[in-house]
């Protein structure tokens, strides 16, 4: 992969593997943090006018000023600009422009037409539960669905580095990968020019060691930045599991864009929504949560007051009712159930089961209402004829 | 849809003008409507025709309602390629400003005509090769083509034209000759409320108009990209991130990394709820002088994003309801976060923090900037920064280059 570097910032005095990704003892080594004296105010309220500090006048005079205020304060040009009190303002901030930073664009595999699919390097059991724990509680990590973690871990590669001395990536060079060690002692410099100098100095200062569990060059999985320092191998015969960032922006891009689609289609079938505009679908599709259930759990049970819809994304389940043995229906990948909860309180009027272990998308009535106001009125776009049932007998996929 | 609808009605009795002789649709042209119009309307061909269309470029347009800006014959014409100009036709007088990819220009006509002689533009110039190596080729046609759409918005630059020469693209904007509200923030080291909510007003206009009225998702929110017109109003510049979506999400990494949202950073997928995100730091800035996220190291500022509640510093004092709202901004579910909730930008517009603030009156531009910008005349540039010299030797656009290439610029 090759490309050049996206002029990112680099801080100066900065560890870019500071953190939890560092294994042993030192949790906090990171150097950049300075931590800030902040207050915390959870319990402020709004609901009270009489604190309301700006003086806002009628509608007559609304033309001046108020209530942002109405004296123009520029005298000269921002060079000239007069200062406020310097109290309270954090000592390092660095207070220069910002540039902003990009990643290349992709587009999700599902729609162009390539097929792409993600790489699978086999790993074993152990090494599978290693890299579980190097990897899934950094945050780029730790909020992805089993599917995605599977893919992630199957496309993680092996980079053997036999000698000592290697360089794994170096200061001020663009960064495409991200490591996590298997194997062996890394040392990580920082020379404060912000890149790796020629002679013998030129590494910098060594500020800290990366063991087995460790991982680092995290950055590269969101963009192309210049690399933080150089990472030089302490030992020989180190190993590394390496991933680039187009295979994981990908895996992540693509499992996420299907689901969404999917979801939006799901959404279509459900006459209850028939009338929202796409843009209400894809709203709700966007705030649908997916659960999974083994089998033998009771989703919803007859006579609760119902609070959420789901759709059943995989596996089976069937609907019960008091007095009858046997199931009265049956649900597969694209069905629906409890939307009326959605409508009224009214009880729900059977109980729905997992046959297998089931992966269910739910969503609230009151997150519903939430992002679309109240349900009465989207109701009221149609006739829509809510059945006594909460099961609909008649409602097909 | 409630808002767009209130600000028609109410305006056109309040200003007559602008409204009162253009035609009102209720619903923004369709693609295919846009497409024709711009057939229609014949491009200017010739550099004389070229130059002559940038100087009857007038910046005294009145501010339309949004669902008439694309209505306008006048904003028609603008932002659409102009064959004949040339970067020749132009003085380049000096550097107004840089980013990653671009350098800003204050410019004036070459040769002007003795009544054109006080008119001046800024014009924004990306060399072809950075923006090929720095894989932003999607994203400047993106941005082209979206200012061309939102030409007219009283808050926005305006795209006058755009040209292209061998190795270079250039967008030839409006001069918003006030400068960065980050010098005044920098200098002022932090707003008052009244500044903050000022501007917040106008953005939140900025944001209704692009999401609701465009479908565009803007993505990088930012005290450096708000410059001040002469007026002290919001000119909200560098659309180079600006993306039209439609109903779906959005994947590809973009922003400034303090007002990154907590769903780009985890590649969850986003949509215009970042724009909101992004509103938040932006007025928790202007009211503290920094962001609430901050480091030296990027990556300790995505973490904090994604893990940490946004806290206020005991000075200077918050009030309640500027806490209310950037909290309403800042809340990682999109699900509850305000602007992206039922009743979008108008649920915004009535948070306490905007209480007494008639709206109208914002987008018509009634209210007085809290800051009016020390412009002496027409080209006056002192409330810019002076920036270095760009380099006097960079990589050449090659044949290899432009054979795989210029079909990928062909819209400028
Ligand atoms: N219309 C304008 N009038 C005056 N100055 C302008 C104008 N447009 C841009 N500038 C100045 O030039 C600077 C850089 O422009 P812009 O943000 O469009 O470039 P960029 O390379 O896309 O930046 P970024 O790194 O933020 O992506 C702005 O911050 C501003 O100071
Ligand atoms: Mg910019």
């Amino acid at each position: 992969m090759s490309g050049n570097t996206f002029p990112g910032r680099r801080g100066t005095n900065s560890n870019p593997f500071s953190g939890s990704t560092l294994s042993g003892e030192s949790e906090q080594t990171s150097l950049g943090p300075i931590s800030k004296v902040m207050e915390e105010e959870e319990n402020d309220t709004v609901t009270s006018p009489a604190t309301a500090s700006f003086n806002f006048a009628g509608k007559g005079s609304s033309t001046f000023g108020s209530p942002f205020g109405g004296d123009a304060s520029g005298q000269g040009p921002p060079s000239s600009f007069k200062q406020s009190s310097t109290d309270g303002f954090p000592a390092h901030y660095g207070m220069g422009r910002r540039t902003s930073v990009s990643a290349e664009s992709l587009n999700p595999t599902a729609s162009s037409n390539d097929n792409w699919t993600p790489p699978f390097h086999r790993k074993t059991p152990d090494q599978i539960t290693r890299l579980k724990k190097s990897i899934f509680n950094n945050f780029l990590f730790s909020h992805l669905d089993d599917e995605q973690s599977s893919q992630i871990l199957g496309a993680l590669v092996e980079k053997p580095i036999p000698a000592k001395g290697i360089k794994v990536i170096t200061q001020g060079d663009q960064g495409d990968f991200f490591y996590v060690v298997e194997k062996g002692i890394f040392e990580i410099y920082v020379n404060p020019a912000g890149s790796l100098q020629p002679g013998p100095d030129g590494l910098g200062k060594k500020v800290a060691t990366i063991e087995p569990g460790g991982s680092f060059g995290e950055l590269a999985l969101m963009y192309n930045a210049p690399r933080a320092a150089t990472v030089m191998s302490a030992e020989p015969g180190c190993l590394l599991w390496a991933l680039d960032r187009i295979t994981f922006r990908r895996i992540l891009m693509d499992s996420t864009f299907q689901r969404r689609r999917l979801y939006e289609s799901f959404l279509e079938e459900v006459p209850l929504l028939s009338t929202l505009t796409k843009y209400e679908r894809s709203k709700i599709a966007d705030a649908l949560e997916t659960q999974k259930y083994p089998a033998g759990t009771t989703i919803i049970q007859e006579g609760d007051v119902g609070e959420a819809f789901y759709l059943l994304e995989s596996g089976e389940a069937e609907v019960y009712k008091k007095g009858t043995p046997n199931p009265v229906k049956h649900y597969t990948k694209g069905d629906y159930f409890g939307e009326l909860a959605l409508l009224n309180d009214a009880p729900r009027a059977a109980s729905v089961v997992s046959k297998t272990e089931v992966k269910v998308a739910t969503l609230g009535k009151d997150g519903f209402q939430r992002l679309l106001g109240p349900v009465e009125s989207i109701m009221r776009r149609t006739k829509y004829e809510p059945g006594v049932e909460v099961i609909d007998p008649l409602h097909k996929k | 849809m409630a808002a767009t609808a209130l600000l028609q009605t109410t305006t056109t009795g309040r200003v007559g003008g602008p409204s009162s002789t253009t035609p009102s649709q209720n619903a923004p042209p369709t693609a295919e409507q846009k497409d024709k119009d711009n057939m229609a309307a014949a491009q200017p061909q010739t550099a004389e025709e070229g130059k002559q269309f940038v100087a009857r470029y007038s910046d005294q347009q009145h501010p339309l309602p949004p669902s008439e800006i694309q209505q306008d014959p006048r904003n028609k014409d603008l932002g659409r390629t102009s064959r004949g100009l040339s970067v020749r036709d132009f003085e380049l007088v000096r550097t107004l400003g840089t980013g990653t990819f671009a350098r800003v220009w204050l410019v004036r006509l070459a040769n002007p005509a003795e009544e054109d002689q006080e008119k001046v533009y800024a014009l924004k110039v990306l060399r072809k090769v950075e923006v090929i190596k720095l894989k932003q080729v999607d994203h400047v046609n993106h941005e082209r083509s979206v200012l061309a759409d939102v030409a007219g918005h009283p808050f926005i630059t305006t795209l006058i034209t755009s040209f292209s020469d061998h190795d270079s693209l250039y967008m030839l904007l409006d001069y918003c000759p006030g400068g960065e509200v980050f010098s005044y923030l920098r200098k002022a080291k932090r707003f008052d409320e009244h500044t903050a909510r000022f501007y917040a007003a106008e953005i939140v206009l900025i944001l209704e108009f692009l999401h609701e009225s465009e479908g565009v998702a803007y993505r990088d929110l930012k005290p450096e990209n708000l410059l001040l017109d002469a007026e002290g109003h919001i000119k909200l510049v560098d659309f180079g991130f600006a993306k039209r979506l439609g109903n779906r999400e959005t994947y590809t990494l973009c922003g400034t990394p303090e007002y990154l949202a907590p769903e780009v950073i985890q590649s969850m997928g986003h949509t215009t709820a970042v724009d909101w995100w992004a509103l938040g730091i932006l007025i928790y800035e202007f009211l503290t002088g920094y962001p609430p996220f901050w480091n030296s190291n990027p990556i300790e500022i995505y973490k904090q994003i994604v893990s940490k509640p946004v806290l206020f510093p005991t000075e200077p004092a918050i009030s309640p309801e500027a806490k209310d709202i950037i909290r309403q901004f800042c809340t990682v579910d999109r699900s509850h976060r305000l602007g992206n909730i039922s009743g979008r930008a108008e649920r915004v517009k009535s948070h306490p923090f905007f209480r007494g603030v008639y709206w109208d009156d914002v987008y018509y531009r009634k209210y007085r900037g809290p800051i009016i910008p020390p412009v002496r005349y027409p080209g006056d540039a002192q409330c810019f920064d002076q920036y270095p010299d760009e380099k006097a030797e960079r990589e050449p656009y090659d044949d290899a280059m432009k054979k795989q290439w210029d079909d990928h610029f062909k819209d400028f």
